[in-house]
């Protein structure tokens, strides 16, 4: 069997010989039966020390919570991709990929927390006046500030705050957390002065907060969000290939299906004559120059 | 009618007014961890359980679309029945203006698409077909192969979008009154370093991107005023000027042809990968031809290669109780340790990511509106 590594690489991850695999100079074997957890080697992985214990436990605490969260586009993704019966991995990589610019937990905001933090130091300002800056510049360019709101839990994210009181009572607190407390109070305060209704922190705004206090580089805690969140999906992708039928259309089922055929909605051009090729050109020329097809272009 | 949401004749602290609410069951649950705590925002000990009911004062939940709908006996796209486009004589390169553009193109719009595609179809040994190839040895279904391909178009390898967005940027200017030239002199200084430049070496001893614009500007400046392959022209140009080796290379050409076919940035990006991941397949499949499949734990990655910390003995976990925590606690403290952070790769913390400026921010949302 061929062993030689596929492509060649300078690392400071790991390295695998015959004998043993050895990750940031720690043999994972003995990490294993040392008594080291998954969450450990998390900290191991992605910043190359053994973590306290509490820091260890938040971790443990935010991922758990994070983990599930029922339909969101992560798991609607994998339950529409296992509608096809692929095999089960392309499922899990599309929930996966859902997490961007809107579908939490964005490197974004911990960059977001850097930036004004930066600020801070460069600037000597405290911590409480650039995160009022934070709120203000994102308030008034009439963007929503990040780690605050969530669609569906109008009254406030449920993880969100028993995140920030876990990170409190873990005495893991630092510039970050009290950065975002910062953002929250100010935030909620600008609002309730602008007449505006309560919006709730999220729990990215909790978690990544959480997560960056213990040492995770805003895009490593994007990294153990994300694919954490692809546990659960993985078993919402095994309950559609397992539970439910293939499509999801089926008209024999008791409930109307996601894709029966009543459920599209078409708002698009209306039901027109297709053109035969010997008209093609003129039709296609008084179409262009007409310049209505503009306003279908994705 | 009352904001507040009364539930038993009891005002629900914390929740916004929503009528389904009161018709769910509440549960008094014991007061795990901090759960009881007061400063939570609403009360977590006796919330409602079950899922909320069904919102009948909205319409029901439909799949909204402009590009497509399906009834029973019939497929429509833009209007359009698929089948009767087909028995016409439309070919796949017809549909993709149809589907993504809602209009039939013109003859040579449809000539200078399939020539893009043709390009774009393979590339050697580059990144998709290497992403395809490394799924295929795991004996996965070759679909991922394909799919996991397209994944590689990013903002620097194959990235029709931001270069795509930079022409339009210049060619706006072009529009606001600033000559062509001085438009593609201000482009080259702004932009000469970025990897979406779309001019570059890659294609010193390969004319196969000045062809594309070529025939690109051949075929369609009888049916209207180009703009993009005259703006990449004169970008070549401009920074020929700098260094005469510089010369338009794929990504600007494609990236200007596909905006002159009035697709845009982010449509052509994605097109071009699923063209790619046609090859990509042909990949994956040679693989299993020639190489076979990789098992767990076969690959070995040589000690020589490593350079992270030395090996070193794990701590008990008793002597784990003495280790400190990672916690800054004021900012020129958290600056340093960002820092020192940097020297271990891996980590993230020597990865580039730039907030943009809310402001701009702003800007470019009013114009999505």
């Amino acid at each position: 069997m061929d062993r030689k590594p596929l492509i060649q690489r300078k690392t400071s991850i790991s390295y695998k010989t015959e004998e043993k695999t050895v990750l940031r100079g720690y043999n994972v074997s003995d990490l294993a039966e040392a008594g080291y957890t998954f969450v450990d080697a998390l900290f191991v992985l992605f910043q190359g020390r053994i973590p306290a214990e509490n820091e260890k436990k938040m971790l443990d605490y935010e991922i758990a919570c994070f983990m599930e969260h029922s339909m969101s586009p992560s798991a609607v993704s994998a339950i529409g991709v296992m509608n096809g019966h692929p095999m089960l991995p392309p499922a899990v990589a599309a929930a996966i990929s859902t997490f961007g610019g809107a579908h939490g937990p964005g490197a974004a905001h911990g960059y977001m927390m850097k930036k004004y933090l930066d600020r801070a130091a460069n600037e000597g300002k405290t911590i409480e006046q650039v995160a009022k800056e934070n709120v203000d510049e994102y308030m008034d360019a009439g963007l929503a500030v990040m780690g605050m709101g969530q669609p569906q839990h109008i009254d406030g994210d449920p993880r969100a705050h028993p995140i920030h009181l876990k990170h409190e009572e873990l005495g893991v607190e630092g510039v970050y957390r009290k950065f975002q407390t910062a953002v929250e109070n100010y935030f909620w305060e600008r609002r309730a002065k602008e007449g505006k209704s309560y919006v709730g922190v999220n729990v990215v705004g909790a978690g990544n907060t959480a997560l960056c206090d213990i040492g995770f580089a805003p895009y490593a805690a994007w990294t153990i969000g994300s694919v954490a969140r692809g546990f659960s999906c993985a078993c919402h992708a095994l309950h559609q290939y397992k539970r439910a039928r293939a499509w999801s259309a089926s008209r024999s089922e008791p409930m109307v299906q996601m894709l029966d055929l009543s459920m599209i909605k078409y708002v698009g051009p209306e039901d027109r004559e297709v053109p035969p090729l010997s008209e093609r050109q003129a039709y296609a020329k008084k179409q262009l120059e007409s310049g209505e097809w503009r306003k279908w272009v994705l | 009618m009352s904001d507040k949401m009364i539930i038993n004749g009891v005002e629900k602290k914390g929740y916004t007014r929503d009528d389904r609410i009161a018709q769910m069951k509440f549960a008094q649950r014991k007061p795990h961890g901090n759960l009881a705590d007061p400063r939570l925002r609403y009360d977590y000990l006796n919330r409602e359980i079950g899922t909320l009911p069904p919102d009948t004062e909205r319409e029901p939940f439909r799949w909204v679309s402009e590009l497509a709908y399906k009834n029973i006996h019939r497929i429509v796209t833009r209007g359009w029945c698929t089948t009767e486009l087909a028995e016409a004589g439309y070919g796949i390169v017809d549909y993709l203006f149809i589907n993504w553009q809602a209009r039939i193109p013109l003859e040579e719009e449809r000539d200078v698409l399939d020539y893009c595609m043709v390009l774009g179809l393979e590339d050697g040994l580059s990144n998709p077909a290497l992403i395809a190839r490394l799924i295929t040895r795991g004996k996965s279904y070759l679909t991922q192969a394909c799919g996991g391909s397209v994944l590689a178009f990013g903002h620097s390898f194959a990235s029709y979008d931001s270069t795509g967005k930079m022409i339009l940027k210049y060619v706006g200017k072009v529009e606001e009154g600033m000559s062509l030239d001085e438009a593609a002199k201000l482009c080259v200084q702004e932009c000469k370093k970025e990897a979406h430049f779309g001019i570059s070496k890659l294609y010193a001893k390969d004319p196969t991107p000045k062809k594309l614009l070529d025939y690109a500007e051949k075929k369609l400046a009888s049916i209207k005023k180009l703009r993009y392959v005259p703006f990449m022209k004169a970008l070549e140009k401009a920074a020929k000027a700098e260094d005469s080796a510089l010369c338009v290379d794929m990504i600007g050409a494609l990236s200007a042809t596909m905006l002159e076919l009035e697709f845009t940035a982010d449509g052509a990006w994605v097109l071009m990968g699923v063209t790619r991941a046609f090859a990509a397949g042909a990949h994956g499949l040679e693989e299993m031809e020639r190489e076979g499949n990789d098992v767990l734990g076969q690959v070995l990655t040589p000690k020589e290669w490593y350079d992270g910390p030395a090996d070193r003995p794990v701590p008990s976990l008793a002597e784990r109780k003495g280790l400190a925590g990672a916690q800054s606690q004021e900012p020129k403290e958290w600056q340093a340790n960002w820092k020192k952070r940097q020297e271990l790769k891996g980590t993230g913390y020597s990865v580039d990511f730039v907030i943009e400026d809310p402001k701009k921010a702003a800007m470019k949302q009013h114009k999505k509106k």
